[in-house]
């Protein structure tokens, strides 16, 4: 059965990779949210979500991430979703989510994709 | 081939009782013999139509039926709330959601694009949404 919803983070070169396990529902949603807000609060504008470790997902749970979305665009920003399990991929496609955001296969291709665009 | 396989469950309006579905979905697949790379998708349209039953129809319960065969998952889901326009229900769109504080409201739209084949009836004795999904 998919486990209760949990997320590590870390800061490699002023970027934020947040790393979720379980069932990313609306407290899931909102959970990254905060641990965002956190860091955008700080000036961190550059956002790795990494979905390994989460299988099932709701769109509850995504449409906090379009408050991300949000003020990354207002700031410039971006962010990258990383090891996407084909459906969520798809869920995240069909809410339109990728024209704001990128993703990438793994976390390093992500962080690769941010040195690039500068 | 192996029959068909039905699960009924009805489930009570409590967080993440949706998961208890999910995991009657994984246990007739593996019956069955599904790869589990099959099921992503119907995990996700299982998930979308009990929270939209139990977020909307003001029921504290929605009855949810399974019936699944190899080739393919019939997701029936009935609540006995108090109903909706279908009609009314706008379309979401990600550039109209930016700067808007109403996020949600996407619950439909993922159903009926992820599945093969989407029902939804609903009126003063509640809702009832029946999805065909492809499991091949």
């Amino acid at each position: 059965m998919e486990q209760p919803f949990s997320l590590t983070s870390e800061l490699r070169d002023k970027r934020l990779i947040i790393t979720t396990s379980g069932y990313v529902n609306n407290v899931g949603g909102e959970a990254i949210a905060r641990e965002f807000q956190r860091h955008f609060e700080n000036g961190t504008k550059e956002v790795v979500l990494n979905l390994a470790q989460s299988k099932v997902v709701n769109s509850v749970g995504m449409s906090f991430l379009i408050e991300i979305i949000e003020q990354l665009e207002e700031s410039k920003g971006k962010l990258v979703f990383t090891n996407l399990d084909p459906a969520v991929e798809k869920m995240l496609t069909i809410m339109g989510l990728f024209e704001f955001a990128g993703k990438a296969a793994t976390i390093e291709d992500a962080l690769k994709s941010f040195a690039r665009q500068k | 081939m192996k029959d068909p396989v039905v699960l009924k469950v009805s489930l009570p309006k409590i967080p993440d009782i949706e998961l208890v579905a999910v995991e009657g979905l994984d246990r007739l697949a593996r019956h069955l013999g599904i790869a589990d790379g099959k099921l992503g998708e119907a995990r996700i349209l299982v998930t979308e139509a009990i929270i939209n039953a139990l977020e909307h129809s003001g029921n504290a319960t929605v009855n949810v039926e399974f019936t699944m065969t190899t080739k393919e998952l019939t997701i029936f889901v009935r609540d006995y709330g108090k109903g909706f326009e279908v009609a009314s229900v706008e379309n979401p769109d990600l550039q109209a959601k930016l700067g808007s504080k109403h996020k949600r409201g996407w619950g439909l739209k993922v159903m009926k694009s992820m599945s093969d084949d989407f029902k939804i009836e609903s009126g003063p004795d509640g809702t009832r949404i029946t999805i065909r999904k492809l499991l091949s």
